[in-house]
């Protein structure tokens, strides 16, 4: 009997552990919302099984404070990314302690970037009309995407989310965002993007609770070739509430101190 | 006696492997994965804020030196959702803190898991996708 509990506490206890485990299983949803136009209604609130995608885009295995990551990128094939040698030097040296401090999340900017945002552990609602689509993101920003066939604005506008434009495939809405400043890392373990990225995201709903998610990059600055991650979105109970980072970061200072002193030991070397 | 020991140690080994607090920064820079810590002390203030909550806690040493430890949580939304509840964390409450110190020393920590005194262990981490489903 104890077994047994403790059998069912450790299935409980990996399922709460953002990482490279498969999701919990599910009650069967019902078949996809439609709105009255037809179109597949996609709001809600929903949060993505990123498996660990915040933490390395790539298939890595669990360290301390660090979850580990099922991999979830289905293009190219070996599920790596094709980083161009400059950005694959640049990522590992963002694995050290001091360059903590350097990305933008740990200043805030916490759902800043495409397709970061998605992924990132924390809620989004969807809301939808037959012109717009907005993603509100519970860390405390948003993207607007109006549907249709309007331009991108002028390139040298350039946006933390982007400039993003949709469309409607079928049942799949297709969002093309453009615009990106570059400054944003694509996760806590430095995956790189430059200001070059240009995104086509996919959200196709498979049924009344689950949307996939795929995202195609495109950055000749930092990889040699385009690549997808997918992932499935999972509808939650409840509303989005909100994250308001700036209340209490004390981290920041605690990365800067940390900064510092690698900086003052390597002028004293 | 030993079965429930030994139950109770797989357990403990698996809240420790837990994953830490779902962050807006990187824990490997902050935090030291070498440092775990594991202390009982008074909170002396709980603070529910962004983008982490702190729980302020006097921990007694064996010279009997009070040290003020901060340890971090997840955000509050994350706390709210994982079960945490003001009323648990009121001042003087008598916690067991589990997590991983600061890389600079100080006595602050990122926490994994709290136990309170009914015998409640909450995780201090945001909830994964799959937990707050239908």
């Amino acid at each position: 009997m104890k077994l047994t509990l403790a059998l069912a506490l450790l299935t409980a206890l990996a399922t709460a552990n953002i990482g490279a485990q498969a999701p919990p299983a599910r009650k069967p949803a019902g078949p996809v919302l439609r709105t009255a136009d037809g179109k597949p209604n996609l709001q809600g609130h929903f949060q993505a099984d990123g498996g660990g995608a915040n933490y390395g885009l790539e298939r890595h295995a669990e360290k301390v404070g660090m979850p580990g990551g099922r991999g979830v990128i289905v293009d190219p094939p070996d599920g790596k990314l094709p980083l161009q040698p400059w950005a694959e030097a640049e990522r590992q040296a963002r694995a050290r302690p001091e360059r903590g401090y350097d990305d933008p999340t740990a200043h805030c900017f916490v759902s800043a970037g495409v397709p970061r945002s998605i992924y990132t552990p924390s809620p989004l609602q969807i809301v939808q009309t037959p012109t717009y689509v907005a993603l509100l993101f519970e860390r405390m920003s948003w993207r607007t995407i109006p549907i249709g066939t309007r331009p991108h604005i002028p390139d040298p506008v350039r946006l933390w989310n982007g400039d993003s434009v949709g469309h409607w495939e079928g049942d799949t809405l297709v969002v093309e965002t453009t615009n990106f400043n570059g400054k944003t890392w694509l996760g806590e373990s430095g995956d790189i993007i430059s200001y070059a990225e240009q995104v086509v995201e996919r959200f196709t709903p498979v049924d009344a609770d689950t949307i996939t998610y795929r995202a195609t990059v495109t950055d000749p600055v930092a990889y040699t070739r385009p690549w997808t991650i997918e992932m499935p979105l999972i509808r939650q109970q409840g509303e989005i509430l909100e994250v308001a980072c700036h209340e209490d970061n004390q981290d920041l200072q605690h990365l800067k101190d940390i900064r510092d002193a690698a900086r003052a030991k390597e002028k004293g070397k | 006696m030993k079965a429930s020991l030994s139950v109770a140690a797989i357990v403990a080994a698996a809240l420790t492997a837990a994953a830490p607090v779902a962050a807006h920064h990187s824990f490997a820079a902050e935090f030291d994965e070498n440092k775990p810590v594991k202390l009982t002390g008074k909170v002396t203030e709980m603070r529910w804020s962004n983008p982490h909550g702190w729980i302020y806690v006097d921990v007694t040493g064996p010279d009997g030196k009070v040290v003020n430890w901060a340890c971090e949580t997840a955000a509050v939304n994350g706390l709210y959702r994982r079960g945490w509840r003001k009323e648990d964390l009121v001042k003087d409450t008598v916690l067991v803190v589990e997590g991983w110190q600061a890389r600079n020393g100080t006595p602050t920590m990122n926490t994994s898991t709290i136990l309170l005194p009914d015998g409640r262990r909450l995780f201090a981490g945001a909830p994964a996708a799959g937990e707050n489903s239908k």
